[in-house]
């Protein structure tokens, strides 16, 4: 069963890896743009995350290997396997730029906030796939699901990434749309999360966190610290008009006007070189890959199957909405990468293994 | 075999995932709006926006806050330096760019471009710092180049400058970015790498008041790089000042007097001068000193190089952290001692023959030829060894070492500076737990004239002999007067604190103070050099012997290398009966305190006491004299003022 038998092989979606080839090489592309410094060579960014495409690669590969239905009895063991990365780096890690989020072994390093995200979604999935959410009425019964997502984000809290944890119980979050909850209850969790962070506001939140929220409000409030990004970055965008500036003749970009460019921001960069069509092009191919997720989950032949695949659709999706909000100036800048274009190695290998176990679900779903 | 895991997906589910699809083709709609709206609507408007975009954001450093005296005087201040800088992606012709600026700014041309170009990657379009403190002549060659030199720009800073380099510059510390290490850390997580900092004394303790905020401005740039227009500007705020109790003529006084002639290195020593009834530090001098003015920009190795390997360590600071045995300015307090423990009065006579025998040894006064009969008076006023040898027996080492405490000896004076000592009072059980060996009752011999294992920094002493001069109150030496904001609105004032008091009642404190009065007033006082005309003076010589006595004591002072010269320590205060300021002197390889240090604390206590009369002489008239068009004076004042100068 760990072997890719022919029925499966006549089913490869073929499609959905299409898609990602698309993309990653756009993604690609788009870095070299972004970390490009006149004439000569290479940028040591984009080769890192060429390297860790290889690695990239190999997860992905390794994700549609193993039947999807045995990673029921995995999805433990990764879960806490990802916890105790997680507990480490809070142990181990430097404080690297305000926050502690990795974990470096000789030239490695990772962050494993990212790979805490696919952790939970397995754990998350195989246990809606056991307690059909059709028969939750009640939010207490959510408990258990509800402490598997909190373990992870308030690991991550503790590191003071405040955007991936954000991230994290949104990804988590998204299970709860298939329960059968009644609206008052619901009412009633939204009332305590405005007094939660109402909380946070005056108690929980640094100087600077406040700071992002209220630039975001109005980004002319300072000008010249991190409201200075959101109007960069708007005027990045804006500038691009229809057709764009062409490829490595974004003034914004080239002129690195945007500190982060190449990670939260990457988005900027492909919206000023190629105009209006590029990123249609762009988020056009994003959704037909979230969209054709879905479908995998809807065609799968059981509830796990369809939980993993709409948990691998909310890894993609969420930081993807996130962050193109954030560039837009549609959402503060919290540091959340653009999957597949943001530098950044761990978040690539996440999103790769993502993507290869949404080929495994798509591929087995005839199997019977 | 895995059927039974799932058979078929719930309706349910698949209703709820159509939801998802929705959400995915709402969120993703909107993006596309608004990339409609960025883009097409917007577009050109932003695109303009974005040629005219050459902006360039310029820190504006904060200027430093103001180390001020006590009258307001700056010590360290800030100027205008000129910088050159370089911003690598718009110099368009290296070949040219780099000989001509070095020619213009001297230094070499292969140096300041491979500082230029070596930080590679994406820091190409923040410029590079070349020179920080440029001359205004070789501002003057950069400015009419600059078309030929595009990609340089120079730029306006403050800058620290301490107005007399060596006024005091262990107290007030030194400049230096801040460090890789302490960026790490939590007390600096707003700094930024090559941000100014203060690094030792004064500029370090009081750093996050002086430091100000820097500001910033966004500026459009042209193709040559020049400011075009400036967009937004957040002023930066200077940091405040910090008045201290230095007295600005006092201090520069005792500086002189270190001071060689011949361009030779100052004389090594130390100077304090404390007001005992609040502990104002008036005088805080560590000499050989060095100008703190070349640390402000990174000081050059050659400089480093100079002051670390001069074999008078400037560097060093000998007033807060230099620790020497106080020879016989000990005895004072082991007089009080005495006199409390009721072991001496002034009635108890010691025969001083010139030297006194304890067991097999032979312990030497510092005359040879003896004292004869000596009272505590006399022992004072002549510094008799004999008399303490056989007072400090009867005391022992751990009563003298309980009133040592008493005067503040043997714990940090309390400054707040890192680099201050507690010196060293010794007692029977600290030489048990540092040397796991008993005390020996010879060295409470030494100990009582001061030697031995003694040891007290010169502020240590000068606490000490405050706390003799005010009656017996320990008090904090007090350096910051007060703080303010860059207008001079107070912040914070530094109220006196009382540290502790000697144990010692005011009836013997005034018997020790009758005998240091005699050593300025008897003709055969070690201290008679010092008298100063009109004021009572009181004082104590010492030496601090830096080796062992049987080695030079049938030299003559002149004719011992000047290493192994003992230190000469004086200490005085005056008016006797009231005191007001406090002196303590030591002058390293000095010889004996008497002819060394005794003419120093002499020459401040005098201009300290000539600028006390001439504050307290009358105005010349104001009232007359200010040029008000109408003086309205009362005949009484115009009576007043004359009566004031008669007086006089």
């Amino acid at each position: 069963m760990l072997r890719i038998d022919r029925r499966s092989a006549q089913n490869f979606d073929w499609l959905l890896l299409g898609l990602t080839v698309v993309l990653v090489g756009m993604g690609l592309a788009n870095l070299w743009s972004a970390t490009h410094s006149g004439p000569g060579g290479m940028a040591p960014e984009v080769r890192r995350q060429l390297t860790a495409l290889a690695i990239g690669t190999m997860a992905l590969v390794a994700a549609v290997a193993v039947d999807y239905r045995h990673l029921q009895r995995l999805a433990m063991p990764a879960y806490v396997a990802t916890l105790v990365l997680l507990l480490l780096t809070l142990v181990l890690a430097p404080v690297i730029r305000g926050s502690q989020g990795w974990l470096v072994f000789g030239p490695v390093r990772i962050q494993p906030s990212e790979l805490a995200r696919v952790g939970a979604v397995l754990v998350l999935a195989r246990w809606f796939a056991r307690n059909p959410p059709s028969q939750i009425r009640q939010l207490r019964e959510l408990w258990k699901p509800a402490a598997l997502l909190v373990a992870p984000v308030t690991l991550i809290v503790l590191q003071r990434d405040m955007g991936v944890a954000l991230l994290t119980l949104l990804v988590g979050t998204t299970f709860v749309v298939f329960v059968r909850i009644p609206a008052r209850a619901w009412a009633g969790v939204a009332a305590l999360g405005v007094a939660a962070f109402a909380g946070l506001w005056s108690f929980g939140l640094r100087d600077y966190q406040r700071g992002r929220i209220l630039d975001f409000v109005d980004p002319g409030r300072d000008p010249l610290s991190s409201g200075y990004q959101a109007i960069q970055s708007t005027i990045a965008v804006g500038s691009g008009g229809l057709f764009g500036k062409g490829y490595l003749e974004g003034t914004q970009t080239q002129l690195r006007f945007l500190p982060t460019q190449h990670t939260d921001f990457v988005f900027s960069v492909l919206a000023e070189e190629w105009g209006l069509i590029g990123s249609f092009v762009v988020l056009g191919l994003f959704i037909a890959l979230l969209l054709w997720g879905l479908v995998i989950a809807r065609n799968s032949k059981d509830n796990f199957g369809a939980f993993l695949a709409v948990g691998c659709v909310a890894l993609l999706f969420w930081p993807a909405a996130i962050n193109v909000a954030m560039v837009l100036g549609l959402a503060p800048v919290i540091g959340v990468p653009l999957p597949l274009f943001s530098y950044g190695g761990s978040a690539l290998l996440a999103n790769l293994a993502t993507i290869g176990l949404l080929l495994n679900v798509s591929m087995r779903r005839y199997m019977f | 075999m895995l059927g039974n895991l799932g058979s078929g997906l719930d309706p349910h589910v698949e209703r709820r995932v159509t939801w998802l699809s929705l959400l995915v083709i709402v969120a993703f709609s909107i993006f596309g709006l608004r990339l409609f709206q960025l883009q097409v609507i917007q577009g050109e408007a932003l695109r303009l926006r974005s040629e005219r975009n050459r902006i360039r954001t310029v820190r504006l450093e904060a200027p430093r806050g103001q180390i001020l005296d006590r009258e307001g005087r700056p010590i360290a201040t800030t100027r205008a330096a000129f910088s050159l800088q370089a911003i690598p992606a718009e110099v368009r012709q290296p070949d040219v760019t780099w000989p001509v600026l070095a020619e213009l700014v001297g230094g070499e041309a292969g140096a300041l471009r491979e500082r230029v170009e070596k930080p590679r990657g994406r820091r190409r379009f923040q410029p590079v710092d070349l020179v920080g403190d440029l001359s205004r002549d070789a501002l003057a060659r950069v400015e009419s180049h600059r078309y030929a030199l595009p990609g340089v720009t120079t730029d306006v800073r403050p800058r620290r400058l301490y107005v007399d380099g060596e006024f005091a510059p262990h107290l007030l510390g030194t400049l230096g970015q801040v460090r890789e290490s302490q960026l790490k850390t939590r007390a600096f997580a707003d700094y930024r790498a090559g941000e100014v900092v203060g690094q030792s004394g004064i500029e370090s303790l009081l750093e996050a008041h002086l430091r100000g905020r820097a500001g910033g401005r966004n500026v459009v740039v042209d193709v040559a790089g020049r400011e075009v227009e400036v967009l937004e500007e957040v002023e930066p705020e200077p940091g405040g000042s910090v008045v201290l109790s230095l007295d600005w003529d006092l201090q520069e006084i005792a500086r002189q007097a270190y001071r060689r002639e011949s361009g030779g290195v100052d004389r090594a020593g130390a100077v304090v001068a404390l007001d005992p009834r609040n502990g104002d530090v008036l005088v805080l001098l560590s000499s050989p000193g060095y100008d703190p003015n070349d640390f402000v920009g990174g000081i050059d190795t050659a400089t480093w190089r100079s002051l670390n390997d001069n074999p008078r360590r400037p560097l060093h600071d000998r007033v807060l952290s230099g620790q020497y045995p106080p020879g016989s300015t000990y005895k004072p307090i082991v007089a009080a001692a005495a006199l409390e423990e009721g072991i001496a009065n002034a009635e108890t006579r010691v025969f001083c023959p010139g030297h006194w025998k304890l067991g097999r040894r032979t312990y030497r006064c510092w005359k040879r030829a003896g004292h004869g009969w000596v009272d505590m008076q006399k022992a004072l006023v002549e510094s008799c060894d004999v008399f303490f040898y056989e007072i400090g027996r009867k005391l022992g080492i751990d009563r003298i070492a309980y009133f040592a405490r008493g005067f503040g000896l043997g714990r940090k004076p309390g400054i707040g500076l890192p680099q201050e000592k507690a010196g060293l009072v010794p007692t029977t059980a600290w030489k048990l737990a540092r040397r796991g060996e008993p005390w020996i009752g010879g060295e409470t011999i030494s100990a009582a004239i001061g030697q031995g294992y003694n040891l007290v920094t010169p502020l240590q002493l000068a606490v000490a002999t405050a706390t003799l001069a005010n009656g017996g109150t320990q008090i904090r030496p007090r350096i910051v007067l007060r703080r303010t904001d860059r207008d001079g609105r107070i912040l914070e004032v530094t109220h006196p604190e009382v540290r502790g008091t000697a144990p010692v009642a005011l009836e013997h404190l005034e018997r020790v103070r009758d005998g240091m009065i005699g050593v300025v007033s008897s003709p055969r006082g070690t201290g008679h050099a010092v008298a100063v005309k009109g004021l009572e003076v009181a004082a104590k010589t010492g030496t601090a012997q830096v080796v062992g006595l049987q080695h030079t004591e049938d030299l003559d002072e002149e004719e011992i290398a000047e290493h192994h010269r003992d230190h000469a320590w004086f200490i005085a205060y005056a008016p006797a009966k009231a005191p007001e300021i406090v002196v303590t002197v030591l002058v390293e390889h000095g010889g004996h305190g008497g002819s060394a240090a005794g003419p120093v604390a002499g020459k401040l206590i005098q201009a300290w006491w000539d600028k006390k009369q001439a504050a307290l002489a009358p105005a010349e008239s104001p009232t007359l004299e200010d040029g008000s068009p109408e003086p309205v004076v009362t005949a009484d004042a115009v009576v007043e003022g004359e009566g004031d100068r008669a007086a006089n």
